[in-house]
């Protein structure tokens, strides 16, 4: 038992837990501002210990636990996007009636379960950190009390996410069942096709299709981004899904086997064309940005199973390093989306008109986040398209790329639409929006990584690489 | 226990369970549904006894028979209406609803049936079941464990922040 | 006539099926939580089930519905605090009723 494999999650829970406490010893209740920033200085001191946990590939309690390259990648995206989410949220808490600090305590508490799903190398280790992180999104999207759209939002992700638990548990239940262990990769010797693992992997897929929003089981998506405080919808888009994949690329790769047992890659491949197509085709009529968002993150759940259906380090590496600069231009969006939510009132398309005069940066920086998510060169988007589908054509399987691109240009207009109506369109009145300094921040970040990693893509590239090599 | 009293206490305890887990789906009253409720997760912890389970048969009953289904009570009486007699209705789906249920039955009763589950490992000795629990709780399932401490505790945490709402009270 | 995995195994699956049922057709917020609970029973029957007939030579499979129940617990905890909090602001429960979003 070694201890030191553990220690992202356990720095992660001590902070979340010292929040906790801070929110409770602090004398004035509303007054959240510290906490938030002690979140923040909390956060990237954990982010700096994780750059040194690369290159330990251990097994820990009989196996249940592992530390690979993989899971420190996939733990420094959920920390990158845990931090984006507290900068873009600091401003958004003062809005908030009540309960302001235990806010932050929150955030910290999904990214935690969302480092045990990514290091749990069981189904039963893998499902008490997937609830974790969800339970804690039950609370965090219907944290504006007293504002309806919100806590039906919070309703109607909890009845949807616990429903989706139960059969995702269902199949696990048969893998046990099939194999008599819980471990990941001792399945993978164990299982042979049967009628019964056929059912597994079908309600497996709808489990983790409903946690990563991929069509059929993306419904709740649009209307829980929609109802859901804006930084958290963000958080939901970026972590929770990245989440999922992690997940679901571990489980699949490492325990479902292709020979002689149930072809989960075809399947995958028809759910992947189906989420591309859709997500795609859907986002064109959105008017709310919030909506509008929500299909292209459907969009991009399709183009990141392109990557699981190659089943080889190329794709996974192409899913990682999709999955961080999806993180960083979907952050750049949703914080432009926030300040303008909060300082116009408004979340539809039509009143962003004139967003270039009376703020540029908020205007290029959406600009900059959108295209990089419809894959334009020379931003980072493009990049990890590239990666993700060069490997599935190394395999001599086309038509993913094909789709792939043409949905592409689809997005192309109703992202440029956005791009349109800011800069183009006069504004209804001129006064200059004010910024505060924390979003500044995070959209500068996110501008200058998604053109920086689009220039320069190697060294994410590399370290993407070598995580994907790790699950091999 | 010979096979008969087996048998008898499988089909008694099923028997239960189903019906009662029939009653809350299909009573139009949403408090019968809750007593049902209750009733069908006391027969799910006989049927752990039969299962050499009896500790979660304890916990079974509990949990669910005592904090899980005084929640849903709770949860019925406070959001109660005037008339209770419909509170419990279906929407529009409903054959839609009974139809998937259905096929999923036939389905997953088709597949279960003509698979050939095969027996793993030696059987250990099920009076030393708390004992074997605990050492894998606290053993190789620890990371979990924790887990679900921490969850519980944002459970708790989450649910003041929400049922207290918006206003000082 | 001996009873046996396949017995538990159909048990199971007849919940799970009740448990989706109501969780399909239900209106009321507290009614689809209590189909989902029963479907959670259902998957810790197969979990003991196989415990038992499988997999006796560990308790993997007890652990393993332990934690649903921890976890199915918190989750009515949460989720009826939420059934709370909508009730007060429109009186009503149902679930048709939640249509300020587009569904």
């Amino acid at each position: 038992m070694n201890m030191s494999l553990l220690s992202t999650e356990i720095l992660t829970a001590v902070l979340a837990c010292g929040l906790l406490i801070l929110c409770l010893l602090s004398p004035n209740k509303e007054k959240h501002r510290g906490i938030g920033y002690a979140t923040l200085f909390g956060l990237l001191a954990i982010l700096v210990t994780t750059f040194f946990q690369y290159g330990i590939n251990e097994t820990t309690f009989h196996e249940l636990w592992i530390h690979d390259d993989y899971s420190v990648f996939m733990k420094e995206l959920f920390l990158v996007a845990a931090i984006l989410v507290t900068l873009s949220s600091i401003d958004f808490v003062d809005t908030l009636p009540r309960f302001r600090s235990e806010y932050y305590s929150l955030i910290v508490f999904a990214a935690l379960g969302m480092m045990v799903m990514a290091s749990a190398n069981d189904l039963v280790t893998i499902y008490v950190g997937m609830e974790l992180m969800t339970i804690t999104f039950f609370v965090l999207v219907a944290y504006v009390l007293g504002n309806g759209r919100s806590s039906e939002a919070g309703v109607k992700y909890l009845l949807l996410g616990a429903a989706s638990s139960a059969v995702l548990l269902f199949g696990m239940s048969l893998l046990y069942g099939l194999t008599g262990t819980t471990v990941i990769p001792e399945m993978m010797a164990k299982l042979h096709w049967s009628p019964a693992l056929v059912i597994a992997v079908v309600t497996l897929i709808a489990g983790f299709g409903f946690k990563i929003s991929a069509v059929p089981f993306h419904m709740w998506s649009p209307d829980i981004y929609e109802g859901a405080p804006t930084p958290i919808t963000g958080y939901l888009a970026v972590a929770s899904k990245a989440a999922g994949f992690a997940v679901l690329v571990r489980v699949f790769i490492d325990g479902l086997p292709l020979q002689n047992g149930v072809d989960w890659l075809t399947v995958m491949s028809v759910l992947a064309g189906i989420t591309m197509v859709i997500g795609n085709v859907v986002a064109i009529p959105q008017t709310n940005i919030k909506r509008m968002l929500a299909y292209s993150s459907v969009a991009q759940a399709g183009y990141l199973l392109v990557g699981l259906m190659s089943a080889d380090a190329a794709g996974v590496k192409g899913i990682l390093f999709y999955a961080m600069l999806y993180v960083v231009a979907n952050m750049g969006a949703f914080a432009v989306a926030i300040v303008v939510a909060k300082e116009l009132g408004t979340e539809e398309i039509p009143d962003y008109a004139g967003l270039a005069i009376r703020q540029p940066l908020l205007a290029s920086v959406m600009t900059i986040s959108l295209l990089s998510l419809a894959g334009i060169p020379p931003l980072a988007g493009f990049v990890g398209k590239l990666y993700l589908f060069s490997a599935i054509m190394d395999k001599g399987v086309l038509w993913p790329a094909f789709v792939g691109f043409v949905m592409s240009m689809v997005s192309v207009y109703y992202y440029l639409n956005v791009a349109l109506y800011m800069w183009r369109d006069e504004p209804k009145d001129n006064r200059p929006i004010h910024v505060p300094g924390a979003i500044k921040f995070t959209v500068l970040f996110a501008m200058v990584a998604t053109v920086f990693f689009g220039i320069y893509p190697g060294p994410l590239a590399e370290v993407a690489t070598m995580a994907a090599k790790s699950l091999f | 226990m010979n096979d008969f009293i087996f048998a008898a206490a499988f089909y008694g305890l099923a028997g239960m369970t189903i019906l009662s887990a029939a009653g809350v789906v299909f009573l139009k009253d949403i408090v019968h549904s809750a007593l049902m409720l209750a009733l069908s997760f006391i027969g799910v912890a006989g049927l752990y006894v039969l299962l050499n389970a009896d500790f979660l048969a304890a916990v079974q009953i509990l949990v669910y028979g005592g904090a899980v289904a005084i929640l849903i009570a709770f949860g019925v009486m406070l959001t109660r209406r005037r008339n209770m007699k419909e509170s419990n209705p279906n929407n529009r789906w409903v054959i839609y609803a009974s139809f998937v249920s259905a096929a999923f039955f036939a389905i997953c009763g088709w597949a279960l049936m003509g698979t050939d589950f095969k027996p793993v490992g030696q059987q250990v000795n099920p009076e030393a079941a708390v004992e074997g629990l605990a050492s894998l709780l606290l053993g190789d399932y620890v990371v979990a464990f924790e887990s679900a401490a921490v969850l519980l505790l944002v459970a708790l945490v989450g649910a003041i922040i929400l049922a207290k709402g918006a206003k000082e009270a | 006539m001996t009873i046996g995995l396949t017995h538990f195994l159909l048990l199971g699956t007849a919940l799970f099926c009740l448990g989706l049922y109501g969780l399909l057709s239900k209106r009321n917020a507290i009614a689809i939580l209590m189909g989902i609970e029963l479907m959670l029973n259902a998957v810790n029957i197969n979990l003991i089930a196989f415990n038992k007939y499988v997999a006796a030579g560990s308790y993997t499979g007890q652990v393993f519905s332990v934690f649903v129940i921890v976890v199915a617990a918190a989750e009515v905890a949460v989720g009826l605090a939420l059934v709370l909090a909508i009730y007060k602001d429109r009186l009503s429960t149902n679930v048709d009723d939640l249509d300020w979003l587009k569904w």
